[in-house]
């Protein structure tokens, strides 16, 4: 074998470097998760009503927003808070509870809410600029040297948070409302409307079922 | 990440320059054993070995082991469950393993057939990089691990200067704090290019 042929050979097998990152998520329900939690010493069963209020209100930022000053924030389109307003509804209907008026003494709350963040892409490859040095490229990178700038990721992404308040307890003391089960979503918040709802509803059903301490 | 392996590369390739030297570049397919296996318990195909060896007698050579084993697992959608908390969702499992050990090969019939078998020792560190994606968010967990690294193998002569070899080598690595010891098997299938 010549020289220039074990070249070849030696080569051949370096690409083998090169292929070493494996996929990760490709469909945007890969990046759901459904977090549910509750307070372990209160008797979920007992209680047999709930109340919901018809909207669902939209969180904005840490500075609670009023922008059209009356005196309420700002809610989801009702089309949206339908999808998961009727989600909920089902789900605790499939668990033995029965929805009431908020005048008609309801044992439990649910309030739902919701909040999209938009996340700044900072990174980029060294790719874009490696045409500029050659010799550089590929494979080179940048770095900080002793500092670093935000590394933050390009996308939208979205949590709809969901409290069950206790309202047997009342009156409620030390001016805090009691929530005994909390049920965050979160995931992105890309791939149109009727994908969004879909992956809602999927999640809203799993929220339940790894709470089945709420069924009757 | 890739400086390491870098550096490393042209460090290897730069000693074989000298006389009475050989470069193994192998391909490992990885089993992982221990904590690697309860987190990810898929064989890993993506990987790369490199081993520079200096002869220092007849039948036995010293030298340096780097490489790089990739093992990757998808889990599907399920529930993680602690205390009270619940969290459903999808994880990509990752752990990037990395040895830089010192080696010995000792070849009890030397060169004298077409197949020639070999035993060694390496031992060094083991960097582990895990990183489970869940969600929209990274956990990541390094640790350098010491590492100790028997081997097996043969190799097959194919013409002077050129080999080809198969072999086995368990890296067994031992906890720290930050992470157990990242242990796996691996088979390797490559060539090792010896000077004249």
């Amino acid at each position: 074998m010549t020289t220039s042929l074990r070249y070849l050979l030696f080569a051949c097998l370096l690409p083998l470097l090169w292929g070493c990152y494996p996929k990760g998520a490709e469909y945007t329900d890969e990046l759901d998760l459904v977090y549910t939690n509750y307070a372990s010493d209160f008797n979920f069963t007992a209680l047999k009503t709930y109340s919901i209020p018809d909207s669902v209100v939209k969180i904005t930022g840490d500075v609670i927003s009023d922008p059209d000053g009356d005196g309420k924030p700002s809610f989801l389109p009702s089309s949206s808070a339908k999808v998961i307003l009727d989600q909920v509804k089902l789900n605790m209907s499939n668990y033995g509870w029965t929805l009431v008026d908020k005048r008609g003494n309801p044992d439990v709350t649910i309030l739902v809410s919701s909040m999209t963040t938009t996340n700044i892409y900072y990174y980029y490859d060294w790719w874009y600029y490696g045409w500029y040095y050659p010799g550089y490229n590929p494979g080179w990178g940048w770095y900080y040297p002793g500092y670093y700038p935000p590394y933050i990721t390009g996308y939208r992404s979205g949590s709809i948070l969901m409290q069950m308040i206790d309202n047997t307890s009342k009156p409620w003391g030390s001016d805090n409302a009691p929530v005994k089960w909390v049920c965050i979503l979160n995931g992105l918040a890309e791939g149109g409307t009727a994908n969004i709802a879909a992956r809602t509803q999927v999640n809203i059903d799993q929220a339940y079922t790894q709470s089945p301490y709420l069924k009757h | 990440m890739k400086h390491i392996l870098l550096s490393a590369f042209i460090l290897l390739c730069g000693v074989t320059l000298y006389s009475q030297s050989s470069f193994i570049l192998s391909y490992p397919m990885g089993l992982p054993l221990g904590d690697l296996h309860d987190y990810s318990s898929k064989t890993s195909f993506r990987g790369i070995s490199m081993e520079f060896l200096g002869h220092a007698k007849p039948g036995v050579a010293v030298g340096l082991e780097t490489g790089w084993n990739v093992f990757y697992e998808k889990k599907n959608k399920e529930p993680y469950k602690q205390g009270t908390t619940t969290i459903t969702g999808t994880q990509y499992r990752y752990t990037n393993a990395v040895p830089i050990l010192v080696e010995s090969k000792w070849y009890p019939t030397e060169e004298k057939k077409k197949a020639n078998p070999y035993v060694g020792l390496g031992v060094g560190t083991l960097f582990a990089s895990r990183s489970t994606d869940f969600g929209l968010y990274r956990i990541t967990n390094e640790a350098w691990q010491f590492c100790v690294r028997p081997e097996v193998g043969v190799l097959f002569s194919i013409e002077p200067g050129l080999k080809a070899m198969l072999g086995a080598k368990y890296y067994g690595a031992f906890n720290t704090d930050d992470l157990d010891g990242q242990s796996f098997l691996s088979i390797n299938v490559g060539f090792v290019f010896s000077s004249l």
